[in-house]
């Protein structure tokens, strides 16, 4: 099957009469496999928004081109398999939560007054039905955006900061819901500041920077290569600089020398010779990279 | 066309909700209920006096309201980000638009169509000979033709909305509309005098082409100068608002073709 998102070159070239031609997104070349949950990452005007809205065919690339579950970008079949849930979106403060239901719907050619039934209580907004969207918190706001991008049922849905100003609480069952649309075999398309809750729930990510994507990949790939914390009683610190361990450091607390080797070093090497020069070990915490060093570090080495 | 009914119904919706256009509605129907109190101030008689008065203060807060009603339309759902969980339906920019402009009319229908029941209640209660239907259907005319040229003005407010800020459209909707309600006839008299310089005549000729003439359906004068008459009556009103309606398809394609073109 092929991919759900896959962009060529895809490039949005802005003028401006100070700064003259910026290119807003350069030459991204972008792939999001159907039915993952895929980050889209990066700083504050990284080009994040520009390239959903290419995507989403409401503004249009200068150049290169785009495929959304299999059509061009732009193509009004595509609006009816996707999505889009924009970042602290506005909705008709006049109206309760069923009437932007059935507007939306309407949108879709949906009457089905179950189906708006059934989306208020997946969202848990079922008990708050004299309620208008005036009267919402954030979190309530949040939910009511997602039931309404849940209406034509899509095959993939972008989601722009879904969790942006929200508390733990609303947090968490915007987490869950999510995680839902996975399990359900959608394709969810992130674009998030809160690098603790994608690398909770992502599988895949890019990072894009000043336009131009600076890494792409499994998580579990681009979060590899962590370290581990060894810490040994009964030896003393030069035993560890005598064995020549590359990239490590060694430190010693009085009574215990502690290890911070990479994880691509064998523990189990160190931790044999640890024994048979008789030390102890008091602990082996391997501590994986976050996402949080990767975005600091791709960012920061191209700035 | 469904999408484009649901767009309308819900400009509506918010139009109606809107507390800047009740106040100007407020302020209109005030002026409106205490207006039979001023006629009495005027020599010449109060039933003309008054049928003036009341016309004018229907047409100006129409005005008005249809002005700030108009200018915020598009790009208030653009900084609100409405436009985009919209248009990323299945919606076509053109349907948007459409939708945006019924809705926008069908405001100023319900708020018009207030504005002439209080015209038509005033009269009755204050001028008791002013009772029978032909005498209300006479009555109704103007405020039904002011209708028209609001419709017209709208077109115009949602026209420049595609492209300007808010501001600026209020200024340009506003200039349009004084010039193409004080002007035209102006422009009118220009071109056709003989006096006038080519090239004078050919700007009157110009502006006078490209300004909607407002001024066509400021149909009062005839009505409270019994002097000055229309031969055709029907005629002339079905004229005008073919005009009208020509006007604004044009305004409303323009704005579709900007509007389309627009990064949003």
């Amino acid at each position: 099957m092929s991919a759900a998102i896959e962009t060529r070159k895809l490039t949005k070239t802005y003028k401006s009469r100070q700064l003259g031609k910026i290119n807003v997104v350069d030459n991204l070349d972008l792939t999001v496999e159907r039915g993952e949950i895929f980050g889209f990452l990066g700083p504050n005007g990284a080009g994040k928004t520009t390239t959903i809205k290419m995507l989403l065919g409401i503004i249009y690339p200068t150049s290169g081109e785009g495929f959304v579950l299999d059509k061009e970008i732009g193509d009004m079949d595509v609006h009816r398999m996707i999505s889009y849930l924009p970042e602290r979106p506005y909705y008709y403060e006049h109206m309760t939560g069923m009437e932007l239901l059935k507007f939306y719907g309407s949108l879709f050619g949906i009457t089905d007054q179950n189906k708006f039934k059934q989306l208020l209580e997946k969202v848990n907004l079922h008990r708050d039905l004299t309620k208008t969207i005036a009267q919402y918190s954030k979190g309530m706001q949040q939910r009511i955006g997602l039931a309404q991008s849940l209406l034509n049922d899509p095959k993939l849905l972008f989601l722009d900061e879904p969790t942006g100003g929200l508390d733990p609480i609303a947090h968490r069952e915007i987490r869950d819901l999510i995680l839902g649309f996975r399990d359900e075999g959608r394709t969810v398309f992130i674009s998030s500041h809160e690098l603790s809750e994608v690398e909770l729930i992502c599988d895949r990510v890019a990072i894009i920077n000043k336009g131009v994507i600076e890494r792409q990949g499994k998580l579990t790939d681009l979060l590899s290569g962590g370290r581990i914390g060894i810490t040994v009683t009964g030896i003393k610190e030069q035993f560890f600089k005598d064995m020549m361990i590359g990239d490590a450091n060694v430190r010693s607390t009085g009574t215990q020398v502690l290890l911070d080797v990479p994880e691509a070093n064998d523990p189990n090497g160190i931790i044999d010779a640890v024994r048979t020069a008789k030390g102890q070990i008091v602990s082996v915490l391997p501590r994986r990279k976050r996402l949080e060093d990767l975005f600091v570090e791709t960012v920061t080495n191209k700035s | 066309m469904r999408p484009i009914l649901a767009i309308a119904q819900t400009t509506l919706g918010e139009a109606i909700r809107r507390k800047v256009l009740l106040v100007i509605l407020l302020i209109g129907v005030l002026l409106m209920v205490v207006a039979p109190g001023l006629g009495i101030l005027s020599a010449r008689s109060e039933t003309t006096v008054l049928k003036g008065m009341m016309l004018g203060i229907i047409q100006l807060t129409s005005a008005v309201i249809a002005i700030v009603l108009t200018v915020y339309m598009i790009p208030n759902e653009i900084e609100r980000r409405t436009i985009y969980t919209i248009l990323s339906k299945p919606v076509q920019r053109y349907q948007f638009l459409i939708g945006k402009y019924l809705g926008a009319v069908s405001a100023l229908a319900m708020m018009m169509g207030l504005m002439s029941g209080i015209l038509v209640l005033v009269f009755a209660i204050s001028q008791p000979s002013n009772r029978d239907i032909s005498a209300i259907a006479e009555l109704i005319k103007p405020p039904v033709m002011y209708f028209v040229q609001m419709c017209l003005l709208a077109a115009v407010g949602i026209f420049f909305s595609t492209f300007v800020a808010p501001l600026v459209n209020f200024f340009l909707a506003g200039g349009v509309y004084l010039l193409g309600s004080l002007f035209n006839p102006f422009f009118e008299t220009l071109k056709s005098s003989t006096n006038t310089p080519p090239i004078a005549k050919f700007a009157a000729a110009m502006l006078n082409f490209l300004l909607p003439n407002f001024a066509n359906y400021n149909v009062q004068n005839p009505i409270i100068n019994p002097g000055q008459t229309i031969r055709n009556e029907t005629m002339y009103y079905v004229e005008i608002t073919g005009y009208g309606v020509l006007y604004i398809a044009l305004l409303i394609i323009g704005g579709i073709w900007i509007f389309d073109r627009r990064e949003v």
